[in-house]
């Protein structure tokens, strides 16, 4: 009897997705399948849709179609070539440079919006065709594309950490969005490395990806060992000789820049014009997270000043007209439906699994299987990772975090950082079919077939499992930003 | 124009609005929390209710333009007698959650906090009147989707 709701819920589920009901009534419909285990049907019906309501009825919740909006608008608005072209001035001159700065311009969008979604369309339209004209393959430049938006989920504002505070039960919104951006960079880096290193050796497939992941594994090593440097240099020598050495290589970065800016004094200037350009841009950022940062606002309250903000700046650089709005509203408002539909059945789901007892059935087995903390981690992760695959990251997330969440923080873990174990998988999941919307956007603004992309994302995914691995058995690289700022 | 765009056309001005009035609330919240200095006591509610509305109207609009995310394998590896069949199987499953859920269960919601008489906190609204949108929006489901079903039937017959 115990396990006869789980067994309904879990068949009818992969029943109705196998066929192809959409996954916010495919859950809604198991979800009142195993109520009536337990329960009769008009009660059942009518908390259910009771559960629905109130789960909407939150003003974190706000946020999300408010982060989607800024994002539309960000989209149309001119906002994204303006991060290109900043992101240009960085790094467009290394080798390899358009790839990179493909990856930085997702990652600033990534920082100024909550949508990975928007951030694909946005850094993809533009680049794509410029990474054509230099002559990179268009499948490699897709998944350039696709992989990098999804840095934009844990790199702060980002709305599927709001949705895990909601889920978690009230983890600080503050504390998660400053506990993504480590994490969020990292992915970012280990993207870069691996596009490069199949640059250089023009290979798609896995020999590129193992090449990838020695120059990883090198230069992780290399920075453990620069640290373990640091820290001994701190107990020898004096405080002084490190401030000597940091003086003087300072000056060497000075002189170096001075220099160069003579030698080339037009692409200085221009350069300079670009990073100008892009500060109106960039400020968003300072708004959004300075302002919840200093407490000056909620995130919800950032959320409608980062919509109001860039209205105002989409005016300026006159990309949008009054006319154009009422089409941003609408296509804002049915991504909103999509994401409040899922978010409305999975709470109701959610409420009926504790009603249930599931969560504290599956950690009991889980815990039954081995006590070991690495390979209990081990284990969500792969469980976290197929799900990701199968299903969109928001029902997953108000599913999954209820049920793991005890287990992890009986072991110890903090639920920020578990928080961002949880995103950095399902991230994975959004590029993979049959359910991944950043993968549909990419392929579409890029016209191409998805079948085409999967090769060369492949590296991608590798690179972005390395970095799940690393935050998941590291905690500081996720805690160490909020824990130093207090949280 | 026919019966369902007028229907579509009136949803789609009325989320506008409602999108609107949200951002503008929110927003406003802000204002008179720091340049007016006496914080609104209703926005916060408001902006709750309204997101239901824009939430459950506008999955009712998706609804019916069938763009919910879906695993849509089978689907795109069925002859077309098969993909026929699975899309009226998919409509009436829809359909049914939609009766069921929101239109039945919605409707009792809708019925019982009328009967208790229960009103908001801060708005003093009935709170009746917040959960119409679940019945409403189911109806919106069900109509969008028989419908879409009526469709499906004429264009397998033409073919």
């Amino acid at each position: 009897m115990e396990y006869l709701g789980v067994l309904v819920l879990v068949l009818s589920f992969v029943i109705l997705l196998i066929i192809g009901v959409p996954i916010a009534f495919s859950i809604g419909v198991s979800g009142i399948l195993t109520m009536l285990v337990s329960i009769d049907i008009i009660p059942a019906l009518t908390t259910f849709s009771h559960r629905m309501a109130t789960g909407l009825d939150s003003f974190a919740l706000l946020a999300i179609p408010f982060f989607i909006l800024a994002g539309n608008i960000m989209n149309r608005g001119g906002i994204a070539i303006r991060l290109i072209d900043f992101a240009r001035v960085l790094v467009g001159g290394i080798p390899g440079g358009v790839a990179v700065v493909n990856v930085l311009a997702n990652m600033l969008f990534g920082a100024i919006s909550g949508s990975a979604v928007a951030s694909a369309s946005a850094i993809g339209t533009i680049m794509q065709p410029e990474m054509k004209k230099e002559g990179y393959s268009e499948n490699f430049s897709a998944a350039v594309n696709i992989t990098s938006a999804t840095t934009g989920m844990s790199i702060p504002p980002s709305n599927i950490l709001i949705v895990y505070s909601l889920a978690s039960g009230g983890v600080s919104i503050t504390a998660l969005f400053l506990a993504g951006y480590i994490p969020g960079i990292l992915t970012g880096i280990g993207i870069i490395i691996t596009a490069l290193t199949m640059l250089i050796y023009k290979k798609d497939g896995t020999k590129a990806a193992i090449k990838g992941l020695g120059f990883i594994a090198l230069i992780i090593t290399s920075l453990l060992l620069l640290l373990k440097g640091i820290i001994f240099s701190k107990a020898t020598f004096s405080d002084g000789v490190n401030k000597i050495m940091l003086i003087i290589s300072l000056s060497v970065f000075c002189v170096w820049f001075i220099f160069k800016t003579i030698k080339n004094k037009e692409r200085a200037v221009e350069g300079a014009r670009r990073l100008l350009d892009a500060i109106p841009s960039l400020f968003m950022l300072v708004i959004v997270i300075g302002g919840i940062l200093a407490g000056l606002f909620t995130a919800t309250e950032a959320s409608a000043i980062a919509v109001l903000y860039s209205l105002i700046l989409a005016f300026i650089y006159r990309e949008i007209s009054f006319k154009d709005l009422p089409n941003i509203i609408l296509r804002s408002v049915k991504t909103t439906g999509i994401v409040m539909l899922l978010v409305a059945t999975s709470l109701a789901l959610s409420w009926i699994m504790a009603y249930e007892n599931i969560p504290q059935n599956v950690s009991r087995s889980i815990i039954s299987l081995t006590d070991n903390p690495f390979m209990i981690m081990l284990l969500i992760n792969i469980i976290l990772l197929m799900v990701g695959v199968f299903m969109d990251m928001t029902p997953a997330v108000l599913i999954f975090t209820p049920i793991f969440l005890p287990i992890v923080t009986a072991l110890g873990i903090d639920p920020i950082h578990f928080g961002i174990i949880m995103v950095l998988n399902l991230s994975v999941g959004l590029c993979t079919p049959p359910v991944g919307s950043v993968l549909f956007i990419g392929c579409s603004v890029a016209n191409l077939s998805i079948d085409k992309v999967i090769k060369p994302l492949i590296p991608m995914f590798i690179s972005m499992v390395v970095v799940l691995l690393l935050v998941t058995y590291i905690p500081e690289i996720a805690l160490w930003l909020p824990k130093s700022l207090g949280f | 124009m026919k019966v369902r765009e007028v229907i579509e056309k009136a949803l789609e001005w009325l989320l506008v609005f409602l999108m609107s009035v949200l951002v503008l609330d929110v927003l406003w919240q802000v204002i008179s929390r720091y340049i007016l200095s006496s914080p609104s006591s209703y926005t916060d509610e408001l902006a709750g209710f309204l997101l239901i509305w824009v939430g459950l109207f506008g999955a009712a609009y998706v609804a019916g333009k069938r763009e919910h995310l879906a695993i849509d394998l089978l689907l795109q590896r069925s002859s077309k007698k098969r993909r026929f069949l699975l899309e009226i199987t998919i409509s009436v499953i829809v359909i049914m959650f939609a009766i069921a859920v929101m239109i039945i269960g919605g409707s009792w919601l809708v019925y019982t906090r009328f009967f208790l008489s229960v009103k908001s906190a801060a708005l003093g609204l009935p709170l009746g009147v917040v959960y119409l949108v679940l019945p409403i929006s189911g109806l919106l489901i069900v109509y969008f989707d028989i419908d879409n079903i009526c469709n499906f039937i004429k264009n397998n017959s033409e073919n």
